[in-house]
């Protein structure tokens, strides 16, 4: 098993080495420079500033020393923000939306497993309507909209919770509901429709003619093979959900990473747009890992690197 | 059995939420929102109006602007001008310290503006002083001595500057943040950290306690500013960038000042808390005049007076005033009588005089960059044009950095920009449209205009420079229009009432030195 998570965290390197290169030529190719403002530089100030972030060598050399000091473990220098490394940036924003992100995935997964669960054993009941339409909106708002929705509720309308900012976890409330919102929604539709299917399968009226409780019955046969196609939702979503929501980290004001992923763009600092994007990568490399795994304990018949004899 | 997890930590959280409601808002302490993360505190590298703001509180500089925008002695305590208008001598203020007690000397000018200046540091403003002797020649690397550069510290208290031409302005320009005064042994020491908290020494109403990068930064009163001691014990700067944000929370008294988001203007418009503040800062469009059917004078008179700017505030309603002619009200030298006014038979009639049909004029492009007020304005003078004029245009938006890259290799047939003020003084807004400004993107060039702009900088008689600017607005606004100003904007703050003295300037800089909170 350890092996196994070894190799497939190599296998990773070739992944990031893509990544790296599609981002700085995809990055390359589009007009305008990070120098580029509403007033324009005179020409040996611009000649002094590419010369200063080795942006004057030719886009083969600047690719070479970037690959070279990637490997090095140096992303380089924020042309945005003066004096500050990427990886200084990311050391203080990242904690932030891995902490956010956290909180929403676990908001989603139990949230959505729960309500999945709930609907699909009680089919065609109330409770099922009720998650139906509740899923159907969490899945088709957009976040800004859920988000504001939740300010002018608790933050303005009951004033019970801070519209914004980052100062304990009272003020993660809201942001975490909102980025939980449309995983937590999909994941019950999700969980829903799994455990409808489940429930109809012989094992389930086997085991209930045996006379098995109706709790255990849902715990161990109907929830355990209901999760497996849940679970190749939760990689992804993970990554997603860890690495911030540009959005939900504007309308909450959350100092996280998530803003970066425009930002960064926006303003051309393209090292920090290499490095977060290849903290995205990371991550769901990682988290699909994660999943493999945990795939591997749920299902017995999918026991991966088996190679002892 | 999860579902009842979720129920309880939404119950203790909505338990704890009703306890510190009731919390109150710090005395002494200012809640500002700055809306972004300031790219620098470094003065020297610092471009943008956040760091700016930020750096103002911090720091001082030769001169400051009075209530009139005109430059006021600051750690200047006077200056003298030689008899050619080329040398200014600047006495320091004795008895000024840094905030780590080191006085204020002389020469830690001649080191900033080494700095500055120096290729290696690459600072973008570097340009503002290529006014002064040699200046340019060193930050382009031709010229290696910095000793041959105009400016000196002969003692301790005295700052001699020798400039390449006399520019009047030029007390002016010392109160813009890159020439700030320097404490080489620190940037020496800490490198690029120099403005970390804990290293950063300043001369300001404030020092720098805390940044915390992305989320806020912390100033707290300088025990040893040489004014005294501001009122305020602290101001806590957040980066709120959503405006609807920040005024959710200015409603919940988590904030004591913030900007107003255009579409709530209105309805904050009638409240006491509500505050407006015109800005020096200029809204036009530019023609590429390179090209048909622009490259002809009287077509580029006829779309301006074919512009009703009376409707632009009912449309934007930011406190937008309409201004026809290019420097904006509050700075010395503009007049409201200039420009171009909407007139569309006049405009009518130069179309045909100029050959041009306009049902046969391929659609006219307006390139404006992603921003709802751009497009507003955009769709606005589309129909101007086709009604007035019978003309059709197409409007087009770009992302920022497209839309700048387009603009300087090759500009649109129109486009929008703005300006806002570095310095109050014309010069920073009719330099831009002089044939060697790298910020006119409309290939317009006219000698007679050039050489109006430049003596109106060097001369010192009042009467006489308003002649000359007249002059000049008369060429860039009424005769050859390459460009159309078409409004001025504000800015609209709400502000609480337990805040008192917070006057913003038409610059868009903001001084809270003399601030107090309840």
């Amino acid at each position: 098993m350890i092996r196994y998570a070894l190799g497939r965290m190599l296998a990773g390197i070739p992944v990031l080495w893509v990544v790296a290169t599609l981002t700085f030529a995809l990055l390359r190719f589009l007009p305008g420079g990070p120098f580029d403002k509403e007033r324009s530089l005179p020409p040996e100030i611009m000649r002094n500033l590419e010369r200063r972030y080795a942006l004057d060598g030719t886009l083969g050399e600047q690719y070479v020393d970037y690959l070279v000091r990637l490997a090095h473990g140096d992303l380089g220098p924020s042309y945005k923000y003066v004096g500050r490394d990427v990886a200084d940036i990311l050391a203080d924003s990242v904690p932030v939306s891995l902490a956010l992100g956290a909180a929403a995935f676990a908001l989603a997964v139990v949230g959505g497993i729960g309500l999945g669960l709930a609907a699909g054993a009680r089919r065609d009941t109330a409770v099922d309507r009720a998650v139906a339409l509740g899923s159907l909106v969490g899945v088709s708002a957009p976040s800004f909209v859920i988000g504001a929705g939740l300010i002018l509720v608790f933050g303005l309308g009951l004033g019970w919770l801070p519209a914004g900012l980052w100062e304990g976890p009272l003020y993660a409330v809201l942001p975490a509901c909102t980025l939980a919102a449309l995983p937590m929604a999909y994941a019950a539709q999700l969980t829903r429709a799994q455990v409808v299917a489940v429930m109809d399968q012989d094992y389930v009226r086997t085991a209930r003619a045996l006379g098995v409780p109706e709790a255990r019955v849902r715990r161990r046969h109907v929830l355990r093979n209901a999760l497996l196609a849940v679970m190749t939702y939760f990689g992804p979503l993970l990554a997603i959900l860890l690495t911030g929501s540009f959005v939900v980290e504007k309308i909450f004001a959350v100092p996280g990473m998530g803003r970066f992923f425009v930002t960064a763009v926006t303003n051309r600092d393209y090292p920090l747009v290499l490095g977060v994007t290849l903290v995205y990568a990371v991550l769901v490399v990682v988290a699909n890992l994660i999943v493999d795994l945990a795939y591997a304990w749920l299902d017995p018949r999918i026991r991966v690197g088996n190679t002892e004899r | 059995m999860p579902k009842r997890g979720v129920l309880v930590a939404w119950a203790a959280v909505l338990a704890l939420a009703c306890v510190r409601g009731s919390e109150r808002a710090p005395a002494r302490e200012l809640r500002i929102n700055l809306e972004t993360e300031p790219p620098t505190l470094d003065w020297n590298l610092a471009t943008d109006g956040v760091s700016i703001i930020a750096i103002e509180q911090l720091m001082r500089g030769l001169t400051r602007l009075g209530p009139d925008l005109r430059p006021e002695p600051d750690l200047a305590e006077r200056w003298e001008v030689s008899s050619d208008g080329r040398t200014y001598t600047f006495h320091l203020r004795p008895g000024v310290v840094w905030s780590d007690g080191v006085p204020l000397r002389a020469q830690q000018f001649v080191d900033s503006w080494q700095r500055l200046l120096a290729p290696a540091t690459a600072a973008e403003y570097a340009y503002f002083l290529f006014g002064v002797k040699n200046a340019r020649a060193y930050n382009a690397g031709k010229l290696a001595d910095f000793s041959e550069v105009g400016v000196r510290a002969p003692d301790d208290a005295t700052l001699v500057v020798e400039l390449d031409a006399p520019a009047v302005y030029f007390p002016a320009l010392v109160n813009f943040t890159v020439t700030f005064p320097l404490r080489r042994d620190l940037v020496q020491r800490w490198g690029d950290r120099w403005t970390d908290p804990g290293k950063l020494v300043t001369l300001g109403p404030f020092v720098l306690d805390e940044w915390r990068h992305e989320y806020r930064l912390v100033l707290r009163a300088n025990e040893r500013y040489w004014q005294g001691r501001p009122p305020l014990d602290r101001i806590t700067a957040y980066m709120v960038q959503e405006g609807s944000t920040a005024l959710v929370l200015w409603e919940q008294g988590l904030l004591d000042l913030v900007h107003i988001p255009p579409l709530e203007i209105r309805r904050y418009a009638t409240r006491p808390e509500y505050l407006r503040c015109p800005l020096l800062r200029g809204y036009y469009y530019g023609f590429n005049t390179r090209k048909p059917p622009f490259d002809d004078a009287r077509v580029r008179r006829a779309f301006a007076l074919a512009i009703d700017r009376s409707q632009f505030p009912a449309l934007l309603r930011g406190g937008e005033l309409p201004w026809s002619s290019w420097i904006p009200p509050g700075m010395p030298h503009a007049n409201a009588a200039l420009g171009l006014r909407f007139d569309p038979e006049r405009a009518r009639a130069l179309l045909r005089e100029a050959g041009v049909d306009p049902a046969r004029l391929p659609p006219v492009q307006i390139v404006y960059n992603s921003d709802p007020t751009h497009k507003l304005v955009a769709e606005k003078v589309q129909a101007f044009w086709r009604d007035n004029l019978g003309v059709r245009v197409e409007l087009v938006n770009r992302e920022w950095k497209v839309f700048l890259k387009e603009l300087s290799t090759d500009a649109p047939p129109v486009f929008r920009l703005g300006w806002g003020a570095d310095f109050p003084d014309p010069d920073n807004f009719m330099n831009l449209f002089t044939s060697y400004s790298e910020n006119n993107h409309t290939g317009w060039a006219n000698p007679r205009y050039d050489d109006l702009v430049q003596r109106a900088a060097r001369e010192p008689d009042t009467e006489e420079r308003q002649r000359l600017y007249d002059e000049a607005q008369r060429i860039l606004c009424e005769q050859d229009v390459p460009m159309v100003p078409l409004f001025v904007v504000a800015a609209n703050f709400a502000v609480q009432p337990r805040v008192h003295g917070f006057r913003p300037t038409a610059m868009d800089r903001y001084f809270f030195e003399q601030v107090s909170a309840e």
